[in-house]
């Protein structure tokens, strides 16, 4: 009956089956190739990030850092860039993850009634999961263009003039719309599984006491589906926080870096500036960052826990 | 009524998250001249022009190249995930190994913005000549695809009755003969579509390719953007448009065939334990 929360069952079950009592080593050797794997490539990386971020080094100078304290790390806390950058990720990934959460969910809900005797009709809405970010923003080069793009022209025949959707005034809420009507779909696939995952009892008893449409929507479905909207929005942001590819293609950093988001900034100081170890810190303290929302979210879900046990 | 705006709503909803798709595909198939006089979404002249020119291989473009690295280089980011994440989901489930320390590091993967990563791996692959090759790409592409390779296996292998392994072990199999000859071909859906989600992932992924890759190893979405920046007195939207098509094709194709069970995968990670 609910598909979902049996899958959620089983990876938290962390009941010690009888076969667990094999030797433990066995188990080890068959989860060594990937602990391997992520040393390798995702530990040696973090060590090196460490080591870079508080030397001195230079694209000459690369096999031989010179150690040199937190002077990096004070360079990347002095550039206003980097706050700017701060603050863009963090607006873009809110506004990203409501608007897409926001039209997902609407989406879901209206929408089931069609879609759940055609399930073909997905397809077509989900098409825009599958196009790479990067494409999409070059897409929107055409789209957009003013003097080729259908966009721009439709405006001028209708209303005599089209805005400029890419200067500094404009570029954040053209990547903003970008962004969300290509993860739109991941938000809508996610509370289309969780409302067809309503008991259809829970929705008969409230029936049967009188409830109106939308007191069945508001009181019943949409609490029943506030954990994935919770999981919608957490991923939404995080993807939104950390974008690079489809702002990248479009607009590169923006006219006067406004639309230099996190990950282009780190990108923009190794590969554009040279500033290997002030490129090295921001990285880390991005990944601190991260880190801290990541212990604040499970120990928030910690809580939740207990206070559902 | 309501059914007709339910209608209404699904046409709206499609052709607005699809437009850069559909404008991309319309200006295609139009003429240089065309474009210029007529940037709407009608076509008077229709031509195969555009294709062709992608299709011929020029100095300024090789699209066959871009094409056959983002092959490799997705082949190698898939199938190595599901060598590396299926022996270590099977001790996960059943053997509840690392349920405590690798299950959250990796699955929390998905959530770390992977630019942290990609500075000091340019340098290693600088060290090591790994820099420009598929391989070196098809690695950091297998990173990518990990944390969703592992969470659907080891929920499909717990989904998996103890029994089946249980009855093996009394017949004499040992742990590795029952991963391989009872556990593997139970999962296979699972493990076939982790495979196909990984491949169209690789495919689509932009910022490792443009760190990464520079001559030998660019894959299409760099080298669609190589494109744009390269063409100096102006962009050919027609052929533009057609390289777009193309280097988005493969993934598109995938994901409609197998529109449901991507729909599967793409949601598994936000079901996590």
């Amino acid at each position: 009956m609910n598909r979902k929360r049996n899958t959620l069952a089983a990876s938290n079950a962390s009941h010690p089956s009888r076969f667990a009592r094999r030797p433990r080593g066995q188990w080890a050797l068959l989860a060594s190739p990937l602990i391997l794997f992520l040393l390798i490539f995702l530990g040696f990386p973090t060590v090196l990030d460490v080591i870079y971020s508080l030397s001195a080094v230079t694209f000459e100078t690369l096999r031989s850092p010179v150690l040199s304290g937190f002077g990096n790390y004070g360079d990347v806390i002095a550039d206003p860039a980097f706050w700017a950058a701060c603050w863009f990720s963090l607006r873009f990934g809110v506004i990203t993850a409501l608007a897409e959460c926001l039209v997902g969910l609407g989406l879901a809900i209206f929408l089931t009634p069609l879609l759940a005797k055609r399930s073909w009709l997905m397809a077509p809405l989900m098409l825009p999961l599958m196009v790479a970010p990067a494409m999409v923003g070059l897409m929107y080069r055409l789209v957009l263009h003013e003097f080729v793009g259908p966009v721009p022209y439709y405006l001028n025949l209708l209303f005599g003039n089209s805005p400029a959707f890419l200067d500094a005034d404009t570029a954040f809420w053209t990547l903003i719309v970008v962004e969300s009507l290509q993860w739109t779909p991941f938000a809508f696939l996610l509370f289309y599984a969780a409302y067809q995952a309503i008991p259809e009892d829970a929705r008969q008893a409230a029936q049967i006491d009188g409830a109106s449409a939308w007191q069945l929507l508001t009181r019943i479905e949409l609490p029943l589906m506030a954990p994935t909207l919770a999981v919608a929005l957490f991923i939404r942001f995080i993807d939104g926080f950390r974008v690079f590819d489809n702002v990248y293609t479009l607009v590169g950093s923006g006219p006067g870096g406004v639309t230099a988001s996190l990950s282009i900034y780190i990108y923009e100081a190794f590969f554009k500036q040279g500033a290997i170890g002030k490129a090295i810190a921001a990285s880390i303290l991005l990944f601190l960052a991260s880190l801290l929302v990541l212990v604040a979210i499970s120990w928030l879900g910690g809580r939740r826990k207990e206070a559902a046990a | 009524m309501i059914r007709a705006l339910r209608w209404l709503v699904y046409v709206v909803a499609v052709l607005a998250l699809n437009l850069p798709v559909i404008v991309t595909l319309v200006t295609s198939f139009k003429t240089g001249a065309e474009l210029t006089i007529n940037p709407g979404l009608w076509i008077n002249q229709p031509t195969l022009d555009n294709y062709l020119g992608v299709l011929t291989i020029t100095d300024r473009l090789n699209i066959y190249a871009y094409l056959g690295n983002s092959l490799l280089a997705s082949l190698i980011g898939a199938g190595l995930a599901i060598l590396l994440a299926f022996p270590a989901a099977y001790a996960v489930a059943r053997g509840e190994f690392g349920r405590k320390l690798l299950m959250p590091a990796i699955v929390n993967l998905r959530a770390v913005p992977l630019i942290i990563f990609a500075i000091p791996i340019y340098m290693m692959f600088q060290w090591v000549g790994l820099l420009d090759t598929q391989l070196g790409l098809g690695l950091i592409l297998t990173i990518v695809n990990l944390p969703l390779a592992v969470v659907v296996l080891v929920n499909a292998i717990a989904d998996v009755p103890i029994e089946l392994d249980e009855a093996a072990k009394i017949d004499g199999a040992g742990t590795f003969a029952i991963m391989v000859r009872i556990m593997r071909p139970v999962v296979r859906p699972a493990i076939v579509t982790t495979a196909i989600f990984g491949f169209i992932t690789a495919w689509n992924e932009f910022l490792f390719g443009l760190m990464l890759t520079t001559n030998n190893a660019v894959p299409v979405t760099v080298g669609a953007s190589f494109f744009f920046a390269a063409s100096g007195g102006g962009v050919q939207w027609g052929l533009a448009s057609a390289v777009m098509i193309v280097g988005a094709l493969p993934p598109a194709v995938l994901g409609l065939l197998m529109y449901r069970q991507i729909g599967g995968s793409l949601t598994a990670g936000a079901v996590k334990g």
